[in-house]
Formats: structure tokens, sequence, C-alpha cells
């Protein structure tokens, strides 16, 4: 599917004003990170998309991404040994992989994702003056050569999304990256056991469990980190979630 | 510092097993990390902390005044579940504990440093170190320090499900503390919530107790859980069967396609 230029444009200038907006407001991290990565998928034309953040302890974590599914979760977590992101994290820069047919730096990885149908992957850096905090994940189910102009909208996606965490208004201590990038990993664990309720209560998967929250959320016009925090701790009849 | 030394000992304090593990952990802050003592606190209620253990008392001491006088870097971790960094408490441009500061230039701290301990959803208490020289917390020893909160976690939760017949933790669970930053442990602490009404903690404890007791990963434990061929039984532990109605459901370790849940 390819945009024509003007069209694409117009996209692009939407995308950001809307990211531009939510800067400036009170917002969620981990919702304005699922807005990134729908964006990069509906931008750059990718079959899907997700944000790695450092844990901090020489580790990659998964934040957010543009779907859920297992296999693709599992893709973005065998990063934290290997692959594309490690890579583009430990060395700041742009990793391109544009045939995965013929890629042989990451084995491991490699064979999953071709398992999981994609061909080509890129992995940018999250830039922070001299550090590196994580790595913007795109996936392509076809070969397919990113030019320097989708480099450019992706790696100004992957800057977003680091002003993000920094000027994240519920974190109390602007001076401290560390203290930030827990708090936006630990939204995200919380999100992973409310998976695990709901997909025990409902008898769903975990990807359906993500889904009925995600809609939950914004049928009602709250955080996804609160729905996911108040399933929980009991705090929302998960029955509302099923309706 | 030396990373490999503090984890080194991190890890011989998981997987002992002991109930003395909490105040090894705060010993190995003391020995491989630039702090004069540690200590840990829980949550013993909504409005109430037990202390745990303290390397001096000069610890317990920071830790006594700071619930008592419900102020200070230890509180405001409590409350918020995030980390507080302080450089200096004496610094009279520190302004955000008033009430603290006063009390804690008597104690002889100066840089303080709290982590908290949580488990996703619940927090379970914190882990306080101080030193008696002003200073920050550089890179490295930051990474130290979250390492020994994360060993802190699996020392704390061990107090809440102790394992009786153990094979040992396995290597791979308490060398980095990884298995915190695997997805699947996570949602198969999210089930085990569901299905026993646990807290997460209690929920985390489970799944860690079961590894114990079958000398397997936490990993492989939360994969079976997720896959239904465990579930958590009345007695607390986590068995085969249970599920009857198998082949009606979906296994979400291994769901069926759906397609992509949301149009762009």
């Amino acid at each position: 599917m390819t945009t024509p230029a003007r069209d694409r444009e117009q996209t692009l200038v939407e995308a950001f004003v809307r990211l531009a907006d939510t800067l400036v407001t009170d917002y969620d991290v981990i919702d304005l990170f699922h807005g990134l990565c729908a964006d990069c998928v509906t931008l750059l034309d990718a079959d899907a998309a997700g944000l790695l953040l450092t844990d901090q302890r020489g580790s990659l974590q998964l934040v957010s991404a543009s779907n859920e599914q297992a296999h693709l979760v599992e893709l973005f977590q065998l990063q934290a040994d290997q692959g594309p992101c490690l890579d583009a994290f430990r060395t700041g820069h742009q990793v391109r992989a544009d045939d995965l047919a013929t890629e042989d730096r990451w084995p491991r990885f490699t064979s999953r994702a071709r398992e999981s149908g994609f061909a080509a992957v890129h992995a940018l850096p999250m830039r922070l003056r001299g550090e590196v905090v994580g790595a913007l994940n795109l996936f392509h189910r076809q070969h397919h050569v990113m030019d320097e102009a989708d480099l450019g909208v992706g790696q100004a996606l992957a800057d977003v999304a680091t002003i993000a965490i920094l000027t994240d208004r519920s974190s109390r201590q602007r001076e401290l990256l560390t203290e930030q990038l827990q708090a936006a990993l630990t939204s995200r664990v919380i999100i992973e056991q409310a998976k695990g309720v709901l997909a025990e209560r409902g008898r769903i998967g975990l990807d359906e469990a993500f889904a009925r929250m995600r809609s939950y959320a914004r049928g009602h016009q709250v955080r996804l980190a609160d729905v996911a925090r108040d399933v929980v701790e009991g705090d929302i009849d998960t029955a509302a979630l099923f309706g | 510092m030396d990373q490999v030394r503090l984890s080194q000992a991190l890890a011989a304090a998981v997987a002992s097993n002991d109930p003395d593990a909490p105040l090894a952990v705060c010993r190995a802050c003391v020995a491989w990390l630039p702090v004069t003592g540690a200590s840990l606190t829980v949550m013993a209620g909504p409005d109430r902390q037990e202390p745990v253990c303290a390397t001096d008392d000069v610890s317990a001491r920071i830790d006594e005044l700071q619930f008592s006088l419900g102020d200070g870097p230890c509180v405001e971790s409590f409350s918020t579940g995030r980390a507080v960094l302080v450089a200096d408490i004496a610094d009279p441009g520190e302004r955000r504990w008033p009430v603290f500061a006063a009390a804690a230039a008597d104690t002889g701290a100066r840089g303080m440093y709290v982590f908290p301990l949580n488990v996703g959803a619940s927090r379970i208490g914190v882990l306080d170190c101080y030193r008696d020289t002003p200073g920050t917390l550089d890179q490295q020893e930051l990474t130290g320090a979250l390492r020994a909160a994360d060993a802190a976690v699996w020392t704390l939760l061990d107090t809440m499900a102790p394992h009786a017949a153990t094979h040992g933790a396995p290597e791979v669970d308490v060398v980095d503390g990884s298995s915190l930053a695997r997805a699947e442990v996570h949602q198969a602490t999210g089930m085990l919530i569901a299905q026993g009404d646990l807290t997460a903690a209690a929920a985390l404890a489970r799944l860690r107790a079961a590894a114990f007791a079958t000398g397997r990963t936490i990993t492989d434990i939360a994969d079976d859980v997720l896959a239904r061929r465990l579930r958590l039984h009345l007695d607390g532990s986590l068995r085969a069967n249970g599920y009857q109605d198998d082949e009606t459901m979906d296994d979400p370790a291994h769901p069926r396609s759906r397609g992509e849940e949301d149009p762009p």
C-alpha cells in the first residue's frame, strides 16, 4: 500500500500535530507509546512496530507494540539477548535488515522472525544527549528497504517517544532518567499482569485480553495504565470488559 | 564498585532460602555499593510499615524517624512507588522533606537512595540506603542498586510463600533477576491473581515457590500456567488439572490467529 506523496505528507503533519498536542497535556506515557506505534505502522507502511526500553540492568524490555500477538511479543523479547534492537541500543546507530533471507547477524532472532512471516526489520535508537535509552523496532512482511526519508520519519517518532518519557508529568524527579524509565517499565508490568487476570476470568487469549482493555479505555476515556491497575487490584468489575 | 561480586552476593542471598536472606541483600549493598548502611521495610497494611532488617543502628533509626514523622524520601517512595534519590539531605537547598530533614541531621546521613520494591501493581516495600557523605550514585552504581532491589523482592516474596521441599532455585533465576523482565512471568502472575484472588506479590510468590519446589525456572512454571497445564489449588500449590473445559478454551500461550486487533 503506497500512499500518494501529498496524502502522506498530510498524514505526517497530522500525526506530529497530534503528538505535539499530547505532549503539552497531562498524557500517559503508555497511551502515547501505543499511539506512536500505530503511527509507525501507518506512516512507514510497516506491518508491526514496537518500543523497547533499557531496564538499566543491561537488558531491553518491550513497553509498547502496535499489536500484542504472542509471536510478535516474543520477537521483541528475544532482543534482550540478540537482534537489531539490541545492536541499535548498544551502538546508538540505526540498524537495517532489509532482507532477513540473507541476514546472518542474529541467527536466533532471524529464524523466529521469518517463522512469524516477517521479511525485513529495522531498529532506530532512542537517543538522549549522550545516552541511548531504547529502540524503535519496525517489521515488514515483505522485503523492504527504508529510504532516508522513511528513516528520518521513524527517527523523529523515536525521538518523540524519548521526549515523552522525559516530560511525563507523573515523574516527580525529571532529572532522574533512571527513575523515569523504571516507571514506564512498571506500567508495562501492570499491563501484563492485567492481561493474565482477564485471560483467566474471561477464558480468552492474552492478545484478546489486551484488546478488551484498550477498547474499554478508549470507550470510557480513561488511561490504559489505569484500567490495567484497576483490573489487577480488583477495583473494576471485569465483567464490564467482557460486555 | 564491583558488579560481579555484588551480583554473586545477591544471587547467594536469593538462592539461600534463608530467613536472613533480606539482611544478606542489605549487607551486599554496603559491601559493594558506596553506601554506609541499608535497610528493608515492608508494607504491612495500607498505612502501616514494618521494618524487616537493617545493617546498622543508623539505618534503622532513619527508617523509624521517617515513618513516625510521616515525612522523608522513604515515605515518599512508599506512597508513590517511585525511586527517590537525594544527593544531600543536609543541603539547605533540599526542601522536599522539611520535617524529616531537621531530624535527619542528627543521624549523620547525607546521601539517601531509596528504591521501591514493586511487583507491578503491588508495592511490597522499599530498599533504603544512606551514606554519611553527600553525593549521587553513578550509572553503574544505580544499576547495582536496582539489582539489589530485585533481589530484595525475591527474598521478601519467600517470606510470603515459604518453600517446603526444595530443589533450590535454578541459577538462571537468581543470577541476574532477569525473570522479572519476562512478560510471561507477569501474565502468569495475573492468571494466579484471578485464580486465587491474590495480590500480585502473593501470586508471584506462588510462582517462585513452585519453581523452588521443582527445581525448574520461574519462566518454565509461568509457561505452564499460561498454557493451563498448571493451576493454583486451595492449598496454595500449583498443580496440574482443574480445567474441565480444556477443549473449549483458547490456549493463551498459543493463541489462534485473530488478525490485527485494531485497524490503524
